[in-house]
């Protein structure tokens, strides 16, 4: 086994307004193998995105890091970033050693200047030579399977899925190690979904990139991409476990719920967004006691109420928080 | 280098200013003609009152208001020979300078209104847009609220009323500046260094006077131009590529000055309606002064002229903007599909 | 419903400043004239005289008490503003919603004509329009000036409208077999009512505004007193070069003071119901 990338430790982010706290990340803990896609479900507000914002310390107020850190391997050494600040982070790792697709990545190119200016930029910006980056884009557009002619025209002139490859084209110009995918594809029909889909495996494939964190709240994205799943609720980890493992046999009764709704064969039934799981996702401000998933639960037990279940390791690489596999249970 | 959807963009804009153009001059056309009451008997029963001149005079007007709007005439006919005559820029013939041609009266003061208007329309653009993005970078920041607070009262303080303010502290008070007209009593134009000094002197208090009104506003605006730029998902982009904040900043900057530049357009119209009225508390001798003598002394076809040819120059600068527009923003140059 | 809509508002520091002082202005303007009983139209020997006990903002070449004229003044100038800002209002709506509900051939006539307003230079047409009429009564000074200001608001109404029909909601409402009219009042109003009070409020400027500048240049109301015709008298006189500062200072700080405080009502407005602008 691979040593790991990223090392999240006891992560507690919080959004602190005037007077009260919105426990967006409690107390998270898991690690980003080398050379592995990990994916991220949850439900919106489930607290992912800030997740996303967590590993790329882009922590701006009233986001606050409350406790834990959050290390990241760079030239050997796990480096504590969560203890450096927002700039160090961004002078330091940004671009090089982790990089963003963002949410709408139909949007994230300046749309008044060309490509090739723009890639010209992120050249001076990092104090590289232009031809050399230039040369490298027109190579890593070729690599997502985009004409490099195409350096040389603005970003609304291309299509959406022409754009979302160019995204990521300029996104891993500087071969960083982690990329950060935050629900990339919820503007893409399904036939450019795959397309890139199949992009970010094939550069993790080439080396170009090491390691890819997929945010979604899709979990079929998930499945198709992942090495492993980690599935969050409320703020907290459910569930992490190998993606196959889990489809075949989800541990947390919240997993479950997830996988039923989304494994429903009609797709008008899934368009219509009936779930299986009734209710709705808990605010943040006041989360429920013990088990943040039990008011929503079918296999909800008394000590749920009261007890937080820890996330343990019940079977080799699965770990699970839920007190149904838990020696505490009574 | 001009695409084909860029000439197309212009010659929309340019129909549609054609059209507005025709509005505004019906307008001008129309007016005298629905205002109730025999207008030409009113007007020259007012012109008797307010002249108090000699009956040659009155009767050299009354020939020249029968001429001019021509009531005798079916409507139609008037109103092609208008059109037909404003196209031809014959403007008629002005009543209290007669017979002086309108067109001959306006042109010798249009340059100085240009020259006051436009430098400082510009200039407040700039140190507007400037501070308006520079409170949005520092937003919550003191610089922030500083600029806002004073945009906003500064922005509601009219041109005019500043630049009374101006001539009562700067000339009256202090006596270091002139207290109004373009150059001093006495001097001739010409192209002396001594003049042109003086006609500099002349010049910073009604400049200043626009350029500190005009210039809130566009701050406002473009503080909101930029707050809303900056949530947008290029700039996100940008930084986690690890672009430096100057060049964001650039980016955002540029992008949120283009709309901008459409607000300078719909803005000329109101910002020479308050230069006109700067000019007549300056006494600067510009088209708002003339405008002036021209409403005091009932002088139609003059007043009509002098509209008839600030719609026309506000409608060009309007075409001029529009094209600057279409050259920088690529959206328009190349033609973005919608 | 509105109750609690606007209670957030008065969290604002900006929004109860500027209430404040355009409470202040509407009070005076009110109940002034009936406290401070001068006439402001009553020539005395006191001609041009400083601020003093007995002429608290001093006297103009006829000898008129300049205090007396202000609160006359700031009283029509804010009747002006309400009721240019009232026509503009309607119309703006008036043509933004048909707009938006019709759509098809009214909409692009609707918004030829709004786009055609919108680049008149509409300052210049209302002296022009002025210049004609004999007689100004203050009603039509506001008239004159509510007719040009309304495009950019039904421009946003509109807009707004249509993304407000594009919602569920109102398919619902279309599918109860509402007719479009009882669409308007029941659905759509309430959510462009925040907006429309904002508008309002810089449509009084407007109108304020207007007035004075038709004012200088000799074309404001013939009769009445405002605070536009203050500022004319002085400048016909000559005050500003002759040091009179009494006479054309206060008309224009009642004006910066109520126009500002209006536009600080909608500034704060904005930052408390537009999310993009929160400050939390």
């Amino acid at each position: 086994m691979s040593e790991s990338l990223v090392k999240i430790e006891n992560i507690r982010a919080y959004y602190k307004l005037k007077n009260r706290e919105v426990k967006a990340v409690d107390n998270v803990s898991f690690e980003i193998m080398e050379n592995e896609i990990i994916g991220v479900v949850g439900e919106s507000g489930c607290g992912k995105s800030t997740l996303s914002n967590v590993l790329l310390n882009n922590i701006i107020k009233p986001l606050t890091i409350v406790g834990g850190r959050v290390l990241f391997k760079s030239n050997g050494e796990y480096v504590e970033i969560s203890s450096l600040t927002r700039e160090e982070v961004r002078e330091r790792f940004w671009g090089k050693e982790m990089s963003l697709i963002p949410q709408s990545a139909m949007n994230a190119l300046m749309p008044t200047i060309k490509l090739s200016k723009y890639v010209e930029h992120l050249a001076q910006s990092h104090g590289i030579p232009k031809n050399e980056l230039l040369k490298k884009a027109r190579k890593r557009f070729e690599d997502v399977d985009l004409d490099p002619q195409w350096l040389n025209r603005y970003p609304f002139e291309l299509s959406g899925g022409m754009r979302q490859r160019a995204v990521i084209a300029i996104a891993t110009l500087l071969n960083p190690q982690l990329l950060i995918a935050d629900e990339p594809t919820s503007a893409l029909d399904v036939v450019n979904q795959k397309v890139f889909l199949k992009i970010l495996l094939e550069m993790k494939r080439q080396g170009i990139v090491k390691s890819i964190i997929f945010v979604t709240h899709d979990i079929a994205t998930i499945r198709q991409i992942a090495d492993r799943m980690l599935v969050m609720y409320a703020g907290k980890i459910m569930e992490i476990s190998p993606v196959d493992k889990i489809v075949e046999k989800p541990l947390n009764p919240y997993t479950e719920g997830l996988l039923n709704s989304v494994l429903t064969p009609e797709p008008e039934i899934k368009k219509r967004g009936i779930t299986t799981i009734p209710g709705t996702p808990p605010n943040l401000i006041e989360p429920p006691s013990g088990c943040r998933f039990h008011p929503r639960c079918p296999k909800a037990m008394s000590v749920c109420k009261e007890k937080e279940p820890k996330l343990v390791e019940i079977e080799p690489q699965r770990k699970v928080a839920c007190f149904l596999y838990s020696e505490e249970r009574a | 280098m001009i695409s084909k959807q860029m000439l197309k963009f212009i010659g929309r804009r340019l129909i549609f200013l054609l059209i507005t153009y025709i509005v505004a001059t019906t307008i001008v056309f129309i007016l005298p003609r629905v205002i109730p009451g025999n207008p030409l008997n009113q007007i020259l029963s007012r012109l008797s009152q307010v002249a108090q001149a000699n009956p040659e005079q009155i009767r050299a007007a009354e020939k020249t208001l029968m001429e001019q709007f021509a009531f005798d005439k079916p409507w139609y006919v008037q109103y092609f020979d208008f059109l037909g005559n404003a196209l031809k820029g014959d403007l008629g013939t002005s009543v209290s300078y007669y017979p002086r041609k309108v067109l001959d009266l306006v042109i010798p003061v249009l340059p100085w209104t240009l020259l006051l208007l436009l430098p400082a329309t510009i200039v407040a653009w700039f140190l507007g847009n400037s501070l308006g993005a520079l409170a949005a970078y520092r937003r919550n920041s003191w610089i922030d609220k500083g600029v806002l607070t004073t945009s906003l009262i500064v922005s509601q303080i009219p041109y005019y009323w500043l630049g009374m303010i101006f001539i009562f502290f700067f000339g009256v008070k202090l006596g270091i500046l002139p207290v109004g007209g373009a150059y001093s009593q006495g001097s001739f134009p010409n192209w002396s260094w001594s003049f042109v000094l003086d006609v500099l002197k002349h010049y910073i208090l009604p400049f200043a006077s626009i350029v500190v009104s005009a210039m809130g506003g566009w701050a406002i605006g473009m503080r909101l131009m930029v707050i809303y730029e900056l949530g947008n998902d290029y700039v996100r982009f940008s930084e986690a590529l690890g672009m430096n904040d100057k060049r964001i900043y650039k980016y955002v900057f540029r992008n949120s000055l283009l709309p901008q530049i459409t607000g300078l357009a719909l803005s000329l119209g109101g910002a020479l309606g308050g230069a006109l009225i700067t000019e007549i508390i300056f006494n600067y001798p510009g088209t708002g002064f003339l405008l002036f003598r021209a409403l005091t002394s009932l002088d139609y076809p003059l007043i009509q002229g002098i509209f008839v040819i600030l719609i026309a120059s506000i409608y060009l600068a309007n075409f001029i903007v529009d094209f600057i527009y279409a050259v920088i923003d690529p959206r328009i140059r190349l033609g973005q599909e919608e | 419903m509105f109750k609690n809509m606007f209670k957030p508002l008065f969290k604002s520091k900006k929004f109860i400043i500027g209430l404040s002082i355009v409470l202040f202005f509407i009070l005076l303007g009110i109940f002034g004239p009936m406290i401070y009983r001068v006439d402001p139209t009553e020539m005395t020997w006191d001609m041009e005289q400083a601020p003093s006990s007995t002429h608290p903002l001093g006297t103009d070449t006829y000898g008129r008490d300049i205090l007396a004229q202000l609160l006359y003044g700031i009283r029509s100038s804010l009747y002006v503003g309400f009721l240019a800002a009232l026509i503009s209002l309607v119309i703006g709506t008036i043509v933004g919603t048909f707009s938006a509900v019709r759509r098809g051939i009214t909409d692009d006539l609707l918004m030829s004509f709004t786009n055609i307003v919108l680049t008149t230079p509409s300052i210049l047409i209302a002296i022009l329009i002025a210049s004609y009429l004999d007689v100004r009564s203050i009603e039509m000074i506001a008239v004159i000036l509510g007719l040009f200001q309304w495009p950019w608001f039904a421009r946003a109404i509109r807009a707004q409208l249509m993304s407000v029909l594009s919602r569920e909601y109102v398919y619902l409402s279309k599918m109860a077999g509402y007719g479009d009219f009882r669409l308007i009042v029941e659905d759509l109003i309430p959510t462009i009512a925040t907006y429309a009070f904002m508008s309002f409020v810089l449509f009084i400027n407007g109108g304020i505004m207007g007035e004075a500048s038709l004012s200088l240049i000799g074309l404001g109301p013939t009769e009445g007193i405002s605070l536009g015709t203050i500022l004319q008298w002085s400048v016909m006189m000559d005050a500003i070069r002759r040091g009179l500062w009494w006479w054309f200072v206060p008309p224009g700080i009642a004006i910066v003071a109520v126009t500002a405080s209006l536009l600080i009502i909608s500034t704060a407005m904005d930052e408390v119901f537009n999310p993009i602008l929160r400050e939390e």
